[in-house]
């Protein structure tokens, strides 16, 4: 493609759309990711990761992305037309692009020249990132996180442990939000740091989950040697840059998932056509599809807003929980309406939903779980008196 | 693309007005009211935030009045010759779910307004599996109020009415006229539902138990919470919808999602709104027990919650694409 014809798809979405929908629609060379079931979560991610290749080398993935990171320029508008065609044309969104959704924006506005040395591979599909945030003794309450990042000289020496970090297994780096403060000093202690996975004395165990799959890892630093330049933001802006990072892990995440989540419940029909169906099957349906379209209403919203530059505070939470009541909502219905398949079926088909439905329950939990949801609901956009203190 | 076009400082000023005209009328005079703030160029300028504004605050004022009926004869009055003064729309009996009764007779619907000022009732009907009109004569409809869940609603039923007279066919219109319908009930639920939570919210606030509000205890919070969510969910279909209504069927399928989301919103909200209430919920003394049934009221006017994502579901069944309706 010219420079010019570049150029105008990167200023104008619904161009963009056009050309993206008749790339997906003529290529053949496409069917070999659709209808793929895979053994494992390694051979996923890395069938996942050539197809972003394919997608970059033609330069589809690349919109969205400023230049200089090896993008092709444009705004979330753009990454969120990606993930729909491509959900549209009966396409996966690729794995490592959940994570570049989440951690691509906050080191492109917080640390440029780490954005600029190594988001340009993670595009190409050469390799992925993970999130260190959550720890045995911090979840829902991460500000007491005690992974300790000590400084020396020009560089720190992580020690300490993260625990469920998606793609952990496979990705070759992890932001970690690590502590650089005093132990009791909460969030304004906190510090964001960008870790090779390959470096001396990082240690990876996978987590398989109930479907047998290793989406998730614990992962341990035993005094692991990280430059002073791999900080994202400055030292003890940690929590501001968590605070950045969630606009677009509860908004862009919530819209791509509604892409795939549409995907997914036009394939459902497909597999249940013509089979007899339960009581009330016609009302399920209905309300799983209203579930997924105001998701999507919603999510729209959201990522018109940061596409324009605004910031998005709290409310964002009502975006995520729309998110996990349209992944619990289209998985139940799997269940429900596949049955007794569901539960005994060796078809590959409905292992897929098998698989899918346990990860769906972590959407109620991860990236704050559906109880910390309403509880920024309830102090910061309802204005409720707050729960007392422990 | 948001369907409105409308700057938050005019929305505000409007939603005053509005506030004061509702607070000012019995409901009855609404119409002429609107008149008199000059609102059909408002509408004129930016349909889907006038609408949106004015029938929220109709809900949120449980007004009763026949403003609905001009949105949906803003489509209807199309293909029907010219009016011979104001006209009032009899809506399917929701007993019916949204069909109109049969040209054959005998028709039911509802009226949401008395007829004293109204000189031609339009009447929908199905006719060889199409919809037409009818006009009628006032005086000729057999009225009474509604009984039932929300008495307070001014809303009357025509019951066993003859039809006579040469039918319109009006098939598209009145899909257009529905659609448009439903997109304004979705908003007035939204009014409705947000009274209710702004009440919950107060109540929650001001209630002492254990030595503190009643709203500093999470399994309240998060009721409340969930309610705000069901309030925006819909409020961002709605939205969605709007953005639809240029397309010839008047976005149909977006509408009656505006409509599914509002109607199952307002069953969350209502829920969580009366327990957090305690007992004074299900009593006369709180206002929450109107804003409870005028909510069941207009989920069932132009198809309830469930009737609608029993009919998409059917759709999806039969074959009808998973429309994605909503775009960046």
């Amino acid at each position: 493609m010219t420079r010019t014809a570049t150029a105008s798809l990167a200023t104008d979405v619904g161009a963009y759309r056009t050309s993206l929908r008749a790339y997906l629609r003529n290529g053949d060379a496409l069917d070999r990711w659709r209808g793929k079931h895979y053994a494992s979560t390694e051979h996923r991610i890395a069938d996942h990761a050539a197809l972003m290749e394919h997608l970059y080398k033609d330069g589809w993935n690349r919109y969205g992305w400023p230049a200089e990171v090896g993008g092709l320029d444009g705004d979330e508008r753009h990454r969120a037309v990606l993930y729909d065609e491509l959900s549209a044309a009966g396409l996966p969104v690729p794995d490592p692009h959940l994570m570049l959704e989440t951690l691509g924006p906050p080191v492109v506005h917080f640390a440029p020249d780490l954005a600029a040395r190594y988001l340009p591979e993670y595009l190409r599909g050469e390799n992925w990132w993970g999130q260190g945030f959550s720890e045995p003794e911090a979840g829902s309450d991460l500000a007491g996180l005690r992974c300790r990042a000590r400084r020396e000289g020009d560089h720190y020496v992580l020690s300490g442990q993260k625990l469920w970090t998606s793609h952990g297994a496979t990705a070759s780096r992890f932001v970690c939000l690590v502590r650089t403060g005093a132990p009791e000093s909460r969030h304004r202690g906190l510090s964001m740091i960008m870790v090779d996975a390959d470096a001396p004395s990082v240690s990876v165990r996978p987590i398989a989950l109930a479907s047998g799959y290793q989406d998730l890892a614990e992962v341990f630093f035993d005094d692991v040697v990280v430059p002073t330049d791999r900080l994202i933001g400055e030292e003890g802006q940690g929590w501001a840059v968590a605070m950045y990072l969630l606009q677009w892990e509860r908004a862009m995440y919530a819209w791509l998932c509604s892409a795939v989540a549409l995907r997914r419940f036009r394939e459902l029909l497909g597999q249940v056509a013509g089979t007899s169906l339960p009581d009330g099957a016609a009302t399920r349906i209905g309300e799983c599809y209203g579930d997924i379209i105001a998701l999507r209403a919603r999510s729209a919203q959201t990522v018109r807003r940061l596409a324009a530059g605004e910031t998005v505070g709290p409310e964002a939470s009502v975006d995520k929980v729309l998110l996990a009541t349209a992944e619990i909502s289209v998985h139940d219905l799997a269940r429900d309406l596949l049955g007794t398949d569901f539960v005994f079926g060796a078809g590959a088909d409905t292992g897929d939903w098998r698989a899918d439905w346990w990860f769906s329950r972590s959407t109620t939990i991860l990236g704050g779980s559906a109880e910390v949801q309403r509880t920024i609901l309830a102090d910061h956009v309802l204005g409720l008196p707050k729960e007392p203190r422990a | 693309m948001t369907s409105t076009t409308m700057d938050a400082a005019t929305a505000e000023l409007l939603t005053g007005s509005l506030r004061n005209l509702f607070a000012g009328s019995a409901g009855r005079a609404v119409g002429p009211a609107l008149e008199t703030l000059g609102w059909s160029e408002v509408v004129a300028e930016d349909p889907a935030g006038a609408t949106t504004l004015l029938f929220t605050e109709h809900g949120r004022a449980l007004a009763s009045s026949h403003a609905l009926d001009a949105v949906l004869l803003a489509e209807l009055d199309q293909v029907l010759p010219a009016g011979n003064g104001t006209r009032a729309v009899l809506y399917p009996h929701p007993g019916d779910g949204d069909q109109p009764s049969t040209v054959d007779g005998p028709v039911r619907g509802l009226l949401l307004a008395g007829l004293e000022s109204v000189d031609e009732v339009v009447v929908p009907v199905r006719e060889s599996g199409s919809v037409a009109l009818l006009t009628a004569d006032p005086g000729s409809l057999p009225t009474e109020p509604v009984a039932g869940f929300d008495a307070g609603s001014g809303w009357l039923t025509v019951t066993g009415w003859q039809p006579s007279g040469t039918t319109v066919p009006a098939a598209k219109a009145w899909e257009r006229a529905v659609a448009a319908g439903r997109r304004a009930l979705a908003a007035e639920i939204a009014g409705v539902c947000q009274a209710a939570l702004g009440l919950a919210v107060a109540h929650t606030s001001a209630r002492v138990q254990y030595g503190r509000p009643i709203a500093s205890f999470q399994a309240v919070r998060h009721r409340l919470a969930e309610g705000h969510v069901a309030i925006n969910d819909s409020a961002s279909m709605l939205d969605a919808a709007w953005a639809a209504a240029g397309s010839a069927d008047g976005g149909a399928w977006a509408a009656a999602l505006a409509k599914l989301r509002a109607g199952r919103a307002q069953a969350e909200v209502m829920r969580h709104c009366v327990q957090v209430l305690g007992a004074m919920g299900l009593t006369s003394e709180s206002a929450m027990h109107r804003y409870v049934t005028r909510a069941s009221a207009l989920d069932a006017l132009l198809g309830g919650h469930r009737a609608l994502s029993e009919a998409t579901g059917r759709t999806l069944l039969a074959g009808a694409p998973a429309d994605p309706v909503v775009e960046v």
